[in-house]
């Protein structure tokens, strides 16, 4: 489903991400950790083409982002860590701009804002204006637009920031049926109970460097996520 | 603290000046003497030449007449209503709309010093603006009717007392749209309705100035004698200008306490205000069925949704719409009588009026720049755009077709007005037509291509972008300089070949401007826009 090879990317002289690879196949819940500034967003923003990279590739489905941009967007959704809306809307313009972006229809987009909007609570808010959204509120809008167009993969930078406890555990679920359909997703966290719990298998980055990768098994063994990776960030 | 958050906030106002958002680095010291060169050379070119010309005109025959004061008067209350025309609205959203407000209220600041950071720009934009009117008030005068200490002293502190006072007015201005703006729930079309009732107003004055200082110079003593007589302190706020220490420690005083006035009532409801939601009507999300748009559609009704929704943008960026079809109607009432007047001033240049008609009806387009800002206004949501399965183009065309359509229409319904009452050759309305559409073309697209070549994405006050930007800056006055030199040529040597092949040629040079413009939109444009 997604597949990162070699890839590099530079902020003037420095390395954000270096020569990073990483292949996440379909169904698979992949978890990204790291401290602050290893990489992590970079990465993230770079697969959903928010940001070009120097080399390297990344396919999506097949597909390069380098040369079919809007082939792999289609398959996409993106929720990234500061949910930056469009505040002159409300939700339910947002929700329907996006649809219009991904052509959905009106019967499919409207069975789809009821089912979301219902399961975050979100319904009875949907005519306010996102300007007097809440974080959490906002996060959740960013969800449910992402889940709107039924994507193959879906990117996620901290998504658990900001909601509340049901709004999480409904996110996991969701996260969770999207998989069993075959749908791949690539998040960042710093929960590592939740990595751990959650993720079929995870990468550890630092300073740019995949330093560690493959299943929970595989990367942490009899240990907790927490001593594997606060082992590695010390070496 | 206080001289840190300055810095911040002056950092974001000139931070096109000193840093390049292309190159991702600080500009050298040339460049950013050469940009400030630049701003000032279009602020005491333009309206520092204007106010000149102003100044020149009134302050011979007044100070002949021995009311020299009346003259300051006149300047100084033409600077204070020019200055806090200018910074009203910087007040209320630089106040209490900033997107850090929050942040900085977090932090162990006094609250004092974010208010004292946040009026330094509207002190520095208002002192900016009634300087273009008072300096030329003082050289002139000191030129005119001689220079002594005491006029030197005088004079810089009435500047001083004028700048304070447009500061008052803004302060008490912009604190009165706040308190509105928490009262009412449809805040945009309220603020621009206000706004545009004082435009009126204000265009009404600068229509009817040409007659009343005409009836002013020549009644001048009569005007001086009833004002003296009637409102003292006018006589006493002119006097100032004149070197009268008495007048000037009057008004200093007063300009003082108002301040100190003013200064505790921003204190005592900043916080209330600035953290305030304001009133907002909870509205029950009610199914209905929607119109299903294309990825085009949508993104176009995105960028008109971002219009209507701040009165910044619209006032700043959008007073075309109302004043091209205005200048189609002055032109179906007024159009007879002018028309020939100018025919006669330029009988010895045939075919003057068709290129001025059309000249005008550019010059008024360009009041219309809401694509130079467009790019900037993204700001944080750059990433739904980019994110999105859309070509960059597209993105950028909804930009361009907004700019189109509010622009056009206005446009083709004020070109038949000229058509109207315009006498000349049906190939010269037309292609007078074809020029008036192929600027808003041009100009619209050069907008756009600015704002893409100097973006600012990080701003926390809608305001930088929309009214402080080089972009803005630049499409503004570019397009007047480009009307300036279609004008000019013809008067100057364009005459020479008549007004049919001159205005063939512009509209052939419009044409293909704006198919490179277009064509640098759609390549390098766009992929300057995905590397945002």
């Amino acid at each position: 489903m997604l597949k990162i090879e070699h890839l590099t990317k530079q902020y003037g002289d420095i390395k954000a991400v270096d020569d990073l690879s990483l292949h996440i196949r379909p169904g698979e819940i992949y978890g990204f950790i790291g401290h602050n500034g290893a990489g992590k967003t970079t990465t993230l923003k770079c697969i959903s083409g928010i940001l070009t990279f120097e080399s390297g590739e990344i396919f999506i489905n097949g597909r390069s982002v380098k040369a079919e941009p809007l082939q792999c967007k289609k398959d996409l959704a993106y929720i990234p860590d500061n949910p930056d809306i469009y505040e002159f809307m409300s939700g339910i313009k947002y929700l329907n701009f996006i649809a219009d972006i991904f052509g959905i229809s009106e019967s499919e987009r409207q069975e789809k804002i009821r089912r979301y909007g219902d399961m975050f609570e979100l319904t009875k808010d949907l005519a306010q204006p996102v300007s007097s959204y809440s974080h959490g509120m906002k996060q959740k809008l960013a969800i449910i637009s992402a889940w709107m167009h039924s994507p193959r993969l879906i990117i996620m930078d901290e998504p658990f920031v900001g909601l509340d406890p049901k709004a999480s555990h409904l996110l996991k679920e969701m996260m969770r049926e999207s998989c069993n359909e075959g749908n791949a997703i690539f998040f960042s966290t710093h929960v590592l109970e939740v990595a751990e719990k959650l993720c079929d298998k995870i990468a550890i980055i630092k300073q740019g460097k995949l330093i560690k990768s493959g299943t929970m098994e595989e990367v942490k063994g009899d240990d907790s996520l927490e001593e594997v990776f606060l082992e590695l960030e010390a070496e | 603290m206080l001289k840190l958050l300055i810095k911040k906030q002056l950092a974001e106002v000139f931070r096109n000046y000193f840093y390049n958002p292309k190159k991702n680095e600080m500009r050298s010291k040339g460049s950013v003497i050469a940009w400030f060169v630049f701003f000032v050379l279009i602020m005491v070119g333009m309206l520092g030449g204007m106010f000149t010309f102003l100044a020149v005109t009134l302050c011979k025959p007044l100070s002949l007449e021995g009311i020299d004061w009346l003259y300051f008067t006149i300047m100084s209350g033409l600077a204070i209503v020019f200055g806090a025309f200018g910074s009203v609205f910087n007040t209320f959203s630089g106040l209490y709309l900033s997107k850090d407000n929050d942040l900085l209220l977090s932090l162990p600041i006094p609250i004092k010093y974010i208010i004292i950071s946040r009026l330094m720009n509207v002190y520095l934009l208002g002192t900016m603006y009634s300087a273009t009117v008072m300096l030329p008030t003082l050289i002139v005068y000191w030129v005119i009717a001689g220079i002594t200490l005491s006029s030197v002293i005088c004079g810089l502190l009435l500047f001083i007392t004028v700048t304070a006072i447009v500061m008052i007015l803004s302060c008490v201005l912009g604190w009165v749209v706040a308190k509105i703006s928490q009262k009412i729930k449809t805040k945009s079309f309220i603020t621009v309705a206000a706004s545009l009732a004082f435009i009126a107003a204000y265009y009404f004055v600068y229509f009817k100035a040409q007659t009343l200082i005409r009836n002013l110079i020549a009644n001048a003593q009569i005007y001086g004698d009833k004002i003296k007589g009637s409102a003292y302190w006018l006589y006493l706020f002119g006097r100032m200008g004149e070197g009268s220490f008495g007048a000037t420690a009057i008004f200093v005083c007063a300009s003082a306490v108002l301040l100190a006035i003013v200064w505790f009532v921003l204190t005592r409801s900043f916080l209330s205000i600035a953290t305030s939601s304001g009133k907002v009507e909870k509205i029950k999300y009610v199914e209905k069925s929607v119109k299903e748009k294309s990825s085009f559609g949508a993104l176009l009704g995105k960028e008109f949704a971002k219009f209507t929704s701040s009165p910044n943008y619209m006032l700043n960026c959008g007073l075309g719409v109302l004043f091209i079809p205005v200048f189609g109607v002055l032109m179906l009432i007024k159009g007879r009588e002018l028309l020939p007047i100018l025919n006669d001033v330029f009988a010895q240049k045939a075919g003057s009026v068709c290129v001025l008609v059309c000249a005008m009806l550019c010059a008024i387009s360009s009041m219309n720049d809401m694509a130079a800002p467009s790019v900037s206004l993204e700001g944080k949501n750059l990433w739904i755009a980019k994110v999105l399965p859309i070509e960059p183009k597209t993105v950028l065309y909804s930009k361009l077709s907004m700019h189109l359509i509010l622009t056009m229409i206005p446009m083709i319904f004020s070109i038949i007005c000229a058509a109207i009452v315009l006498e000349a050759s049906s190939v010269d309305k037309l292609l007078i037509c074809a020029i008036a559409l192929l600027f808003v073309l041009f100009s619209s697209a050069g907008n756009l291509a600015v704002g893409l070549k100097m973006p600012n994405l990080t701003w926390t006050n809608e305001l930088v972008p929309i009214k402080q930007s080089g972009a803005v800056l630049i499409a503004m006055f570019g397009s007047w300089a480009i009307v300036a030199v279609f004008a000019g040529l013809y008067l100057l040597i364009g005459y020479k070949i008549g007004s049919t092949p001159f205005l063939g040629i512009w509209a052939a040079l419009l044409a293909a401007g704006s198919a490179l413009l277009l064509r640098w939109l759609k390549t390098k444009g766009s992929r300057t826009f995905a590397e945002l």
